[in-house]
């Protein structure tokens, strides 16, 4: 169970190192800068964490408050990625800017106030502030993120448009490890110290999970859509056009 | 049992999202095949069954509990023709965007514009459609707000306009 545990800790993070290097080689850090600042925070919180866990002289609390701040700041980034990833989506789509915009800020909106009330209600993890504070973040980070990238992936498949496969990749790794977060962030709250271990085993799981997916999207090769036949002439796309835009200008 | 029902909020989540990447894969096609899914839609019909000066007709003329009844099924079959539209503008989405990558830059700008066009159709349906439920759940409400009729009368020009797809030379003068 132990080399389980140090194996769902350490082997992630050793992907997402590869993941740096590759969205660095490819230069989706330029196209994706926030995600890419995601993937090095990840990486630094890591390094620091294990750092503690092997100095002797650590304590636990200093280890927790460490882990809470480190779990604040990357629910902040992932927040920021998927709104990065909103506006990938609307690159040169600027009839969906009025839309998408104001869905993801009142999205968001909504679910704070959802996951505050979820999280009033959800019994408390002991009377140590530290890991009240750690619940509360793990699960309103979680619903935060799970609705948004439902609610993205939702809106595009419902208008018929398609991501690029590297952003699409993103979104579905992001969105698995969030699901599984929550599912498993609510049940921590049921289950109590005696759940902690199987939690944690989930949810490091999911986040492989998610880290090997970004991989197997990074080194794919980008996929144009394939189209076969005549489709419209230029005259008859012309036509539709203009009797478009005279529509939607009324 | 509240960690219970968000453990399974999380579950469904995640196979929804499953189900949804796997949409996203399937780009591409016959564009034959594709023009050949557009739906005509009557237009005339759809026109008669929006018009407001018909449904105060229907008011007067009919009880209240019969003016309902109709009134809810005009709504319904309306509903249906904006349903026809909104998959005739998802097509053509899909069609203008196979025209974006046209070498031949005026094809590609062409595309460009109508992938973008037929974008927005696509939203406002979505945006309309919602407000005609709540018309079929309170069919004695009134004619519509005079913000929905102002939608009404954008969707039945631009339901013309993709009724007419097929049929490029016919239709659109006759209908507006």
């Amino acid at each position: 169970m132990l080399f389980l545990r140090y194996y769902l800790w350490i082997a992630p993070h050793l992907l997402l190192a590869l993941v740096l290097v590759g969205s660095v080689r490819k230069g989706l850090s330029r196209q994706l800068p926030i995600f890419f600042s995601f993937v090095v925070f990840e990486l630094i919180q890591f390094g620091a964490l294990f750092t503690l866990s092997v100095l002797a002289a650590t304590s636990i609390d200093r280890y927790r408050w460490v882990a809470v701040l480190g779990m604040a700041i990357s629910a902040f980034l992932i927040l920021a990625v998927i709104f990065e990833l909103a506006n990938d989506l609307l690159v040169s789509r600027s009839s969906l800017t009025g839309v998408l915009r104001p869905l993801l800020r009142w999205g968001t909106a909504a679910l704070l106030l959802f996951a505050a009330i979820a999280c009033a209600i959800l019994p408390a993890l002991g009377v140590q502030r530290v890991l009240n504070m750690f619940q509360v973040l793990d699960f309103t980070s979680s619903l935060l993120q799970t609705g948004l990238l439902l609610s993205l992936l939702l809106f595009s498949r419902a208008l018929h448009i398609a991501w690029r496969s590297w952003t699409v990749g993103i979104a579905v790794g992001f969105g698995i490890s969030a699901s599984i977060n929550l599912a498993t962030a609510a049940l921590r709250t049921e289950f109590g110290r005696s759940g902690f271990i199987a939690v944690d085993i989930t949810q490091m799981a999911a986040f492989h999970v998610c880290v090997v997916i970004w991989l197997v999207y990074l080194f794919l090769p980008e996929r144009a859509p394939k189209f076969a036949g005549r489709g419209l002439e230029k005259t008859q796309m012309e036509f539709w056009d203009q009797e478009l835009e005279r529509m939607v200008r009324r | 049992m509240i960690a219970l029902v968000f453990a399974l909020v999380g579950l469904l989540a995640l196979l929804l999202i499953i189900y949804l990447a796997k949409g996203h894969h399937a780009t591409g096609g016959d564009l034959d095949e594709l023009a050949a899914r557009l739906k005509p839609v009557d237009v005339s019909a759809f026109r008669n069954l929006i018009d407001e000066r018909e449904e105060e007709f229907l008011r007067e003329r009919l009880p209240a509990p019969e003016f309902k009844n109709i009134a809810r099924e005009r709504k319904l079959a309306a509903i249906e023709y904006i349903w026809s539209a909104a998959e005739n503008a998802a097509i053509l989405i899909r069609l203008g965007e196979a025209a974006k990558q046209d070498s031949d830059p005026a094809i590609s700008s062409a595309g460009e514009k109508l992938f973008e066009n037929a974008l927005r159709l696509r939203l406002y349906a979505f945006k309309v459609v919602p407000r005609l439920y709540l018309g079929v759940l309170f069919p004695s409400a009134g004619s519509a707000p005079y913000a929905v009729a102002d939608a009404y009368d954008t969707i039945t020009r631009q339901v013309v306009m993709l009724g007419c797809l097929q049929y490029p030379t016919r239709g659109m003068s006759s209908a507006l």
